[in-house]
């Protein structure tokens, strides 16, 4: 194997990549707390958020708090898994 | 948002990311230490000062409790809602409270089995409780709260039961409050 793997193109985006590092940490998260922290709009982030769900590197759930629509996001394995090989990679490049 | 990040762009984006979340969801600054600190200590001074003063029923004190505990469930609520984040150590750090909460309401309910020497036997779950905190969230100052309390509870069983209240109101000053100010402080 190359020690050049190619980056995760999913992960490889400043979005995208700011999401999966707040939910690397975390048990779940809220669409508004991801919004906030990431300084995104809501549009760009569901967009990024609904690629990586169909990744398979999150879930997301819908629900309702009182009347309001809630959106929580979480990690999955498979998440944790290419973010450790994403990292991985993207300190060889760097040495 | 979309635009192509060299590595070191990455690397510093994952750090960046990874602290804002942490600091989000690190702690209440001390809210609920601060809180229970202020009642328990007040509460036992109280209840060593009625007793001095041959009051009858110097255990009225403690129905000031009623409202803390709405107010600490208030808060807790409230918290995760707004910062709209979850992790395994809040959830952890909350079931480890909610348990000894539970173990101090029944040694409070065997307190004539006990010969009323529950005192001491809640020193010992409040410093379980404060020095498992203070290690998970590595600081050294509560783990030493906790370590305070535990020899307040040992010193306590050497005394009258009144005495106890004194000491106890002293070592949750030291144990919860100490701490609880260096957390606000940040």
């Amino acid at each position: 194997m190359s020690p050049f793997s190619p980056l995760d193109p999913l992960l490889h985006s400043q979005l995208r990549l700011a999401v999966m590092s707040l939910l690397i940490g975390v048990d779940e998260a809220e669409f508004t707390f991801l919004k906030e922290q990431t300084q995104s709009t809501a549009g760009n982030l569901s967009v990024q958020l609904d690629k990586l769900e169909k990744a398979g590197y999150i879930e997301i759930t819908k629900s309702f708090r009182g009347k309001r629509p809630l959106t929580t996001c979480k990690i999955t394995q498979k998440g944790v898994t290419a973010f450790e090989s994403y990292v991985e990679n993207l300190k060889k490049y760097i040495e | 948002m979309e635009k192509e990040l060299t590595s070191k762009e990455s690397l510093e984006l994952i750090t960046q990311m990874i602290t804002k979340a942490k600091k989000t969801a690190g702690g209440d600054g001390g809210f609920q230490m601060l809180l229970w600190g202020w009642a328990i200590s007040i509460c036992n001074f109280g209840h060593y000062i009625l007793t001095k003063l041959d009051f009858d029923a110097p255990y009225v004190v403690w129905l000031g409790l009623i409202p803390v505990i709405g107010i600490s469930i208030w808060h807790g609520v409230t918290k995760s809602k707004k910062t709209g984040v979850k992790t395994h150590l809040d959830s952890v750090l909350s079931q480890l409270w909610i348990m000894i909460f539970v173990g101090i309401v029944i040694v409070l309910s065997f307190m004539s089995n006990l010969n009323m020497y529950q005192n001491p036997i809640i020193l010992i779950l409040a410093s379980i409780g404060i020095f498992t905190t203070g290690a998970m969230v590595k600081v050294n100052l509560i783990k030493f709260g906790g370590i305070f309390l535990m020899a307040a509870a040992l010193f306590s069983f050497f005394l009258p039961i009144t005495e106890q209240y004194l000491v106890a109101g002293i070592a949750i000053v030291i144990g919860y409050l100490v701490p609880g100010y260096s957390l606000k402080r940040g």
